[in-house]
């Protein structure tokens, strides 16, 4: 019997009705699934590329791991061949770009676009209201994006695999799962670096209003912070452990080094070739062209200086550090991105129309 | 314009006189080009200019470094040794020439496509191209301009690089010197740089005339310009030439890159001719 007295919508629309979530999902598709499309078009070459050298990597590998005996030619033949496999891949630097093109060219657009073109006019006028417009739409694109790269770095996981796995010691010097360019791209770093990275585009994009410049700062402050989080912050995440002598597990990641004697600091990093030369030279032959080689293998210099009553110490973070380095990283980056997000939010609603 | 004070009230005459184009002010294009873009001129310029503090900055280390080892005497002894290492161990990430690979394509994919596909996209090519200059005569001298503009800023910044790698590359007792025609240091010297640079631009405003909206022709540009960096060094540019190859290789290199590039100006500017407006 209410339908035509109309005086009741007014009181009805002052506290607002539950919010059309679910419709959010599909606008959000809607307007960013050429974005969304393009991410996935991108990963599924790379993985492409990932599977097909990973096949090689592996296939080398075992090769090379079934090997009997390991210092026979034909097994040090077949490590040279593992270790010579997909060079460019080896390392992994040449993935880190990856988080950030995907942050750059999803993240920046989101507000950018719509402030360019003026379509935020219509968009932030519609009854959902612009703030919560602008919250789900990074909520549901950053989540999206997150999701793919952290199934994405599953591959780089397998891929990597081979280098790492224990017990290659004894077969080859494998790097630390620690080293900065492997560390960022396993485990949920990379879907963290991705979603910090869309934030920061996010926020670049409703800071700048203009799509291209957005992306060119999203671009130079993510190398930024990933310069900064591998040369300078991640050492520090937990106390790095010390180490005395030189037998130091191959998946170490080496801090620093430094020698003492006699309970006092002598001196830091490698031993100075004068003082060994005074101290052992015998560990020295020289060579036919003039050449100074050392005898006895490249450990004798060190055991001489023991011998000499020198105490070799480093600090290291050990491979067992790999997962707590992880949590705290992704936590760390999760937390800039929800901050990044909210700033992104609030300036949106602060904004005068 | 000479004689208009005459020829100002006579309308008539006019049309007479449009029927055969005046000389065109290409100079004027010239201040259009720079207000248009002097952004993105002003952007590559502080990129370009970063990097070559950095350069700059670890190349003084770099030459310091060499030029100890090098002076250092007797050649084998182990405070010469001492030298080498530290030599070898100074460059950190600028080693190898990789990280600088990508420089060519940022400038080509971030400035390429603002000529065209930021116009087709926001809807100003309308009144651009309406211009008594004319549409197609309107791209050519933007593409020229800019091309030329982006070519020799990134000729000059080779020229650091150059400097900056020299230490690797001369022949001498130290140790065995990079090849000057490996991968990574090959097309970041000499004129490659420049020409590379030049491609990226090119395939930047084609895609954007092709594609009409600015983020995805720079993505295009992108792909594009991996798959034929990768093309060219893995398969054409043949490996295991000796070093006084150099500037043969590189003259080969340059010049294809030049027709290539001049190739995608007249395809985008005939595109641009075509199109219905």
């Amino acid at each position: 019997m209410t339908a035509l007295t109309a005086p009741t919508r007014p009181a009805e629309g002052a506290s607002l009705r539950p919010l059309p979530w679910r419709r959010m999902v599909w606008v959000s598709w809607r307007h960013h699934r050429i974005a969304l499309g393009g991410v996935a078009v991108f990963l599924g070459a790379l993985a492409v590329w990932l599977w097909i050298a990973g096949l090689q990597l592996h296939h080398a590998y075992v090769a090379a791991a079934a090997c009997h005996p390991s210092n026979s030619a034909a097994c040090q033949n077949l490590i040279i061949n593992f270790q010579s496999t997909n060079v460019i891949l080896k390392g992994g630097f040449v993935l880190q770009p990856v988080p950030a093109l995907i942050g750059a060219f999803v993240g920046a657009p989101m507000l950018a676009r719509e402030l360019e073109t003026g379509t935020f006019r219509y968009a932030w006028t519609q009854g959902f209201g612009r703030w919560r417009w602008t919250l789900a739409k990074l909520v549901l694109i950053g989540v999206a994006v997150a999701g793919v790269a952290g199934a994405f770095s599953v591959l780089f996981s397998w891929y990597y695999q081979p280098y790492l796995a224990t017990g290659n010691g004894t077969v080859f010097s494998s790097p630390s799962p620690l080293s900065p360019g492997l560390f960022d791209l396993r485990g949920v770093a990379f879907a963290a670096w991705t979603l910090a990275a869309f934030a920061m585009g996010a926020l670049a994009g409703m800071l700048v209003r203009r799509v291209v410049p957005a992306i060119v700062a999203t671009l130079a402050a993510y190398a930024g912070l990933a310069l900064l989080a591998g040369n300078v912050l991640r050492q520090h995440y937990l106390t790095p452990l010390v180490a005395k002598g030189s037998n130091l597990p191959g998946s170490a990641w080496v801090m620093s080094g430094w020698w003492t004697k006699g309970g006092k600091f002598a001196f830091g990093g490698r031993p100075p070739i004068s003082l060994l030369q005074r101290l052992c030279p015998a560990s020295f032959v020289t060579g036919p062209g003039g050449g100074i080689g050392i005898k006895g293998g490249a450990g004798a210099p060190t055991t001489c200086l023991v011998q000499h009553g020198y105490t070799q110490w480093s600090d290291y973070q050990p491979a067992s550090h790999f997962w707590p380095f992880q949590w705290i990283e992704g936590g760390g980056l999760l937390a800039l991105s929800v901050l990044l997000i909210a700033v992104t939010v609030w300036l949106v609603r602060r904004r005068v129309a | 314009m000479k004689g208009a004070e005459v020829t100002t009230l006579t309308i008539p005459a006019r049309l007479e006189e449009d029927a055969n184009p005046r000389p065109l002010p290409w100079r004027r294009m010239a201040w259009v080009t720079w207000r248009h873009h002097r952004i993105a001129l002003g952007g590559v310029a502080v990129f370009l200019g970063a990097l070559a503090v950095w350069l700059w900055r670890v190349g003084l280390q770099l030459h310091h470094a060499y030029a100890a080892a090098i002076d250092c005497h007797p050649a084998g002894s182990p405070a010469c040794g001492e030298l080498i290492f530290n030599f070898d161990a100074t460059g950190g990430m600028l080693k190898g020439g990789f990280v600088l690979q990508p420089v060519p394509a940022l400038i080509g994919a971030f400035v390429g496509p603002l000529v065209l596909a930021y116009e087709l996209e926001t809807g100003t090519f309308r009144y651009a191209w309406t211009q008594a200059f004319g549409r197609w005569r309107w791209t050519l001298a933007k593409l020229v301009m800019l091309g030329i503009a982006v070519t020799a800023i990134a000729g000059a910044f080779s020229v650091l690089v150059s400097w900056y790698y020299q230490p690797y590359l001369t022949p001498g007792r130290l140790y065995d010197p990079a090849s000057p025609l490996h991968h990574w240091l090959f097309d970041l010297r000499g004129v490659a740089f420049a020409a590379w640079t030049l491609t990226a631009f090119t395939m930047g405003a084609l895609a954007g005339m092709l594609i009409r909206r600015t983020v995805p022709a720079i993505v295009a540009t992108l792909a594009g310009y991996t798959g034929l960096a990768v093309v060219v060094g893995v398969v054409l540019r043949a490996n295991y030439q000796p070093a006084s190859h150099f500037w043969r290789v590189q003259w080969i290199e340059g010049g294809g890159l030049l027709a290539l590039s001049a190739l995608l100006i007249a395809v985008t500017v005939w595109l641009v001719h075509r199109r219905a407006a």
